[in-house]
């Protein structure tokens, strides 16, 4: 009872960041450092040269946590209005497996996915190949949209069936074979999505530039409160720092990595989905309630569709990550990275009920998640451990966010 | 009957006092039962009667409420639901807790199976649920699913299984609300037996014929409270009603002089909605409205009572295109045709709805008070898909403004208000629509009463600056006091309509009784409308 009247007090006084958010943030971030810490201390204790905060294990980090982050970042926008997606995982498999055989071989990919007999032609140009697979990503999903919002199918089974289809399709597409993202170990766009690494000459003037203006932005609209001022202040010096510390890692290793960068880019543009436009207004009321979304006059059967769609474009940037950071298209490309996914949505503080998430706390989730494997490769930890204390952190998460965190209905 | 009035009550409740809130459900309210008693509680929708059967049932346990419940003289404690059924009193309510997909034996032996070497005994419980349902008269097959009885049939499934757990005291909630004639008929003779074997039984009806027909004592309850015990045979539908109504009508409603101005305004100009003998079915095919005609114009309320069930709110669900399918007539908005829109539509073209339940069909509850209240009209502030915020919080504090919201916040969670408020919003969010006809459902229900006269001088004033408003409610005095027009549904069809002048509780009360299938011969003739 009492704490129930905390909480309502927390959610209610002007706290500078969103009150409701507050516990958990904390916490998450609390959790973080932690994991940090021990896996920064167990490097440093066994006197590796790479241990878990060499600037080369960071830099690998950044790119292992794209392709992961950018899917849970994804998975959000079909979580929030109470849906799932089981078949990211096989989706991600799927359209990096287009695009490398559309690089490699098209006529190979008529073949075994339509079975057409082509002779031979030309491999495409790599961004051609990636186009064809966001598209491709895009029209399945909305297919799978359509299924869940028109025909009222539930989004669980629907992907279940997509979890199976897709990954045959992958499967059949590439022919159960290895297929390079790259021909001949040459390099191409498809492969400097985890290659590439910006210089930081560049990376310096640019993020600095972009850190002023937003600046002198902030600063032209003002905050009123002595007390909002001081907090605006605050902000900008430890964002302006951790900035700093960011480009000085980067710059210790080969610069910033272009798959960080995206992941970023998809980060930014979850959260202005979510919390700046009408769709993500839509999607939290549909999650929320449906019924007085309906009232309301949101089309939600066409809004459902929309945030299917979303996912798929999505899940096509992860899948061409996650297939050029490990080189080529094989069949174990994606397994398990739909729960990856969902998993990271709910530490990050999701409803799988719906109507709850934001891209901040899925961004975190997904880094604690992509931490604890890293440390957990670093260590040398057995990959079967690894899948249990996965599992373990999931529950654990789970059990801490609805005993402390969150108000029932 | 003489000689059970000297008997102890078999159920007896002393003093209740129950609170929800700041409103209070039941107040010192005492009510008995004798022995082989055949008892009926009358009292208009929000009278108490639910909350008295949840109270001496276990429902609201034990301390959630102030006042004691007896059973055969001795004071009960009941913490839950089970605890009472022990006791020997079962509740039949108004939507049967029976699994549809288990047979007629399994449900009535449900959560007390017979069991046989740790094995449930089939043979026994189809056994012995046949002698139950053979000393009730009904002729079901006791291995067939529930599901495929009709209702009562299954009503009487409930009423064995009652039987089976030993039920003394047996409540009934509108146990004839969705029976057929013959049905009933069925009922009423089984329930007589149960009367002659010493079974008390407590039924709940808005039918007073079949009240008159069954009971040997009435009680009343008003806001609460217990009016009077009658003596069936001593009493007749008029006085009964008089009880029920009997209350001086409060001077919260706006003067009715200024809607007058306004509608006589909105006179010379043709309607702004016009409803010609609509007819329309719920997605089981079953006729829910039927050839429904009305019109509203600018600056005028249109009431609509009726009875729970006899379909008002399916007719503003059905207007705003979120209910049913039209079979015939006509929907013109302002003298445009209105066919099977969508809620999105009806916006657009200026009709609104206020749902009757704001927590499940209303609000956001996790969300902010912002959000939900400019959740109907966001895309008017949105660019290109981007919400411009600014304009959106101050078009939202201007509206929270106007609903008197309090405090006028929009950051709080819409879940934390209080009834009023939250009413207030859901208000407010229609409002920011500019809608042109505003259909309210219950729009003061679980709401105090100061904010009752804010609500009600919010819709004076919407009326007045040229809206047209339909306000469906179950308060006979809303209907008097707030209405220029009356209309009374009956089981999906008018029942009567009245001008405020000839409205009077009693003439609407009757209305919404009479012509009801199973109901009183229609004395509501000689009130209709010329």
């Amino acid at each position: 009872m009492k704490r129930d009247v905390d909480v309502l007090e927390a959610r209610t006084s002007g706290a500078p960041f969103d009150p409701r958010m507050a516990p958990r943030s904390l916490f998450m971030l609390g959790a973080l450092l932690a994991v940090g810490v021990f896996f920064a201390s167990y490097g440093s204790l066994s006197g590796r040269e790479l241990g878990f905060l060499s600037a080369r294990n960071l830099s690998l980090l950044s790119t292992e946590l794209a392709s992961s982050g950018v899917l849970a970042l994804g998975m959000l926008l079909v979580i929030v209005p109470g849906h799932v997606d089981l078949a990211a995982g096989s989706a991600v498999g799927l359209t990096g497996g287009i695009a490398a055989m559309l690089v490699i071989d098209p006529a190979g990919l008529a073949r075994n996915l339509l079975g057409l007999p082509m002779a031979h032609a030309d491999g495409l140009s790599a961004g051609v190949a990636m186009l064809v697979a966001l598209l491709a990503s895009m029209a399945i999903y909305a297919l799978m949209g359509m299924c869940v919002a028109y025909q009222r199918m539930p989004a669980f089974m629907v992907t279940l069936g997509g979890l199976l289809a897709l990954k045959g399709l992958h499967w059949k597409a590439i022919a159960n074979a290895t297929v390079p993202v790259a021909p001949g170990g040459a390099s191409n766009a498809l492969a400097a999505l985890t290659t590439a690494y910006i210089p930081m000459a560049a990376a310096w003037l640019v993020s600095g530039a972009v850190f002023v203006l937003l600046l002198v932005a902030s600063f032209v609209r003002g905050e009123r409160t002595q007390r909002a001022r001081e907090l605006w202040l605050l902000k900008w010096v430890v964002s302006g720092q951790l900035l700093a510390i960011v480009l000085i890692v980067c710059g210790r290793y080969r610069g910033v990595p272009v798959a960080a960068l995206l992941l970023l880019v998809v980060a930014l543009v979850v959260y202005v989905l979510t919390e700046k436009t009408t769709l993500g207004r839509y999607l939290y009321a549909i999650g929320g309630n449906e019924q007085a979304a309906r009232l309301s006059g949101i089309r939600v059967e066409r809004t459902t569709v929309v945030a299917f769609v979303w996912m798929g474009a999505i899940t096509a940037l992860s899948g061409l990550l996650q297939t050029s950071y490990a080189g080529s298209s094989t069949t174990t490309i994606g397994q398990l990275m739909e729960l990856d996914a969902v998993a990271a949505c709910v530490i990050g503080g999701a409803s799988l009920k719906g109507g709850r998430g934001s891209a901040f706390g899925v961004l975190f989730g997904a880094l604690i998640m992509a931490v604890l494997l890293n440390g957990m490769t670093l260590m040398a930890v057995s990959p079967e451990h690894k899948l249990i204390a996965r599992g373990l952190i999931l529950a654990f998460a789970v059990w801490i966010d609805l005993r402390f965190a969150r108000r029932g209905r | 009957m003489t000689e059970t009035q000297v008997l102890a009550p078999r159920l007896a409740a002393r003093d209740l006092d129950k609170r929800f809130g700041a409103t209070r459900a039941l107040c010192a309210l005492s009510f008995d039962v004798r022995p082989g008693e055949l008892h009926a509680l009358c009292g208009e929708n929000g009278a108490g009667k639910s909350t008295l059967i949840k109270v001496v049932s276990g429902i609201y346990p034990h301390g959630s409420f102030a006042g004691e419940v007896l059973v055969d003289g001795v004071a009960q404690r009941f913490r839950s639901v089970r605890e009472a059924e022990r006791a020997g009193i079962v509740v039949i309510h108004q939507e049967l807790a029976l699994v549809p997909a288990l047979s007629a034996a399994q449900n009535i032996f449900l959560a007390h199976e017979p069991t046989r070497f740790g094995l449930i005994d089939g043979a026994r419980m189809v056994r012995e649920s046949r002698a139950l349902l053979d000393k009730l008269g009904a002729s079901i097959d006791a291995t067939r699913p529930v599901g495929e009885l009709g209702v009562g049939q299954a009503q009487l499934v409930e009423i064995a299984r009652a039987l089976h757990k030993r039920a003394r005291v047996l409540i009934l909630d509108e146990p004839t609300a969705a029976l057929s004639e013959r049905e009933a008929t069925a009922l009423f003779a089984v329930l007589r037996e149960l009367r002659r074997a010493g079974v008390s039984l407590v039924y709940v009806s808005h039918r007073l014929r079949e009240v008159f027909e069954l009971a040997d004592r009435i009680t009343v309850l008003r806001d609460g409270c217990s009016v009077i015990s009658l003596q069936a045979r001593d009493t007749n539908e008029g006085e009964l009603v008089r009880h029920m109504v009997g209350r001086a009508i409060e001077s919260v409603f706006p003067a009715p002089e200024r809607s007058a101005q306004a509608r006589a305004m909105g006179q010379r100009e043709p309607p702004l909605l016009s409803v010609r003998e609509l007819s329309a079915a719920d997605t089981a095919g079953a006729v829910t409205l039927s050839a429904l005609s009305f019109e509203v114009r600018a600056g005028e309320v249109l009431g609509i009572g009726g009875l729970v069930g006899a379909g008002r709110s399916e007719l503003l669900l059905h207007l705003f295109g979120a209910w049913g399918k039209r079979l015939s007539g006509t929907v013109e908005l302002g003298g445009a045709q209105l066919d099977q829109p969508t809620p999105a539509q009806c916006i657009a073209r200026g009709l609104v709805l206020v749902s009757e339940d704001r927590k499940e069909q209303g609000l956001v509850l996790e969300q902010t008070v912002g959000f939900n209240l400019s959740l109907a009209h966001l895309h008017t502030f949105a660019r290109a898909g981007l919400v411009d915020e600014a304009r959106e919080r101050a078009a939202s504090t201007r509206q929270a403004e106007q609903v008197q919201l309090k405090p006028p916040r929009l950051d709080l969670p819409v879940g934390a208000l209080s009834g009023g408020n939250q009413q207030k919003v859901v208000l407010g969010r229609a409002l920011l629509t500019r809608p042109r006809v505003l259909l309210l459902d219950e729009p003061t229900r679980g709401v105090d009463v100061a904010a009752k006269a804010e609500i009600y001088a919010l819709i004076a004033e919407q009326c007045r600056a040229g809206m047209a408003v339909v306000l469906v409610t179950s308060e006979l005095l809303e209907l008097i006091g707030l209405c220029d027009r009356i209309v009374m549904l009956v089981d999906g069809r008018i029942g009567g309509s009245f001008t405020r002048a000839e409205a009077t509780e009693e003439r609407l009360l009757a209305a919404a009784l009479a012509g009801r299938r199973g109901g009183a011969p229609s004395r509501s003739e000689e009130q209709r409308a010329p």
